[in-house]
């Protein structure tokens, strides 16, 4: 289990990246500093998805794009009873779904 | 030299073909979540709407337009017109974008033979020359984008294009974008330079972009209506404009197209490439 969501640092310019790149998007510098983004972050835009891939038991699934205070952001599952724009969320870990036989885990956002 | 390209995709269930083409998401922090396509445009359109002012009736006019342009191409996959009521009282399939906002699932296949300019006459009464074309990339995952509204490939893939013709937005007299989802056709002729960002709705409430308007947009019945089997998407859009150059689309024919535009999406706008053609005489 990964307690915390990390983005990362280029070592050489400072911008921050989520996910990992081989090379920094903005001066293609090679060099990270894993960082925490923190334990709160702000809903940006969202979906209540009712046709699924396999392998994903929420139905409706919510899906939405947060935005952590250092200005990175990310996409994950939601959980929350009245989710709408603008919300405050917490990462959490979790299992996400299956892929095959294997069950897949990573951070989804809560209320 | 030919192009061809081809898509079997209705022998699979939904679901199964939905996952398969999800696989284009970025892996690592798109598809191990359930993002499907329709799911990235669903939150892209919500930030749409709050961001430029697009409504769920704009998404449904693109839908209405382009269905009624199909029922003028009898190569189109979906042969039905729909009325703007019964496109928003569809069912949901991502909030906020319902069925008649996605493009279906199809078949389909479609060439086009290239040669040289100068021995086009051998082949073609009515030859159409490639004037300009562009191709450019964003970040794969759509929320690292700076603002994640505006399609940059889009507009870097369309800036190279024109500035290879020597043509302006201006000078193009029909398009084909690539309305996998009816708010990408409405981001696609802001991005590409035909109208400005945030006033794509308004060109279309206008009608400027019906089969009769300043530029139309779409006249096959784009992805949405003539059908969007990925590998033949981007020469049927291609064939559609050479018809329409050499005056033999028929009942959807623009009338005096001399110039077109062509916009092909890869994945979510990860991958764009562009095409300006232009008629031989």
């Amino acid at each position: 289990m990964q307690e915390r969501m990390t983005g990362f640092r280029c070592k050489d310019c400072s911008r921050l990246h989520y996910p990992r790149h081989a090379r920094c998007l903005s001066c293609k510098g090679t060099d990270f500093e894993e960082v925490e983004l923190g334990n709160e972050c702000k809903l940006l835009t969202y979906t209540k998805l009712y046709v699924l891939p396999e392998g994903i038991e929420m139905s409706p699934l919510l899906l939405g794009i947060v935005e952590f205070p250092n200005g990175v952001r990310a996409l994950g599952q939601l959980k929350g009873d009245d989710i709408k724009v603008g919300l405050r969320l917490r990462p959490r870990w979790g299992k996400l779904r299956t892929l095959g036989e294997k069950d897949i885990y990573g951070f989804r956002f809560e209320q | 030299m030919l192009v061809a390209g081809g898509e079997k995709m209705t022998h699979v269930d939904t679901n199964v073909i939905t996952g398969i083409v999800a696989t284009l998401s970025q892996p690592d922090v798109e598809y191990v979540h359930g993002v499907t396509l329709p799911s990235l445009a669903a939150m892209f359109t919500r930030l749409y709407m709050q961001h430029h002012g697009v409504t769920e009736k704009h998404l449904a006019m693109v839908a209405a337009k382009n269905h009624a342009n199909a029922l003028k191409n009898p190569y189109a996959h979906l042969q039905k017109a729909v009325t703007i009521k019964e496109i928003m009282n569809s069912v949901m399939i991502a909030d906020p974008l319902r069925l008649y906002h996605c493009c279906p699932i199809s078949d389909g296949a479609a060439a086009v033979v290239l040669c040289p300019a100068d021995v086009a006459k051998k082949y073609s009464d009515a030859p159409v020359r490639i004037a300009g074309f562009g191709q450019a990339t964003d970040t794969h995952a759509v929320h690292e984008r700076e603002d994640p509204t505006v399609l940059k490939a889009v507009q870097l893939a369309s800036k190279q294009a024109f500035e290879m013709a020597g043509l302006r937005p201006s000078d193009i007299d029909v398009a084909e974008l690539h309305d996998a989802f009816a708010i990408l056709e409405i981001a696609q002729s802001e991005d590409a330079g035909f109208f400005r960002k945030g006033e794509g709705a308004k060109a279309l409430e206008e009608g400027k972009t019906a089969l009769d308007g300043e530029l139309p947009i779409n006249p096959s019945g784009g992805l949405k209506a003539r059908g969007h089997p990925i590998g033949a998407t981007g020469v049927a859009q291609i064939i559609e404009l050479a018809w329409q150059l050499r005056g033999e689309a028929k009942e959807r024919q623009v009338s005096g197209a001399k110039r077109a535009y062509c916009c092909n999406f890869g994945g979510f706008g990860n991958n764009v490439v562009t095409h300006i053609l232009e008629r031989m005489d």
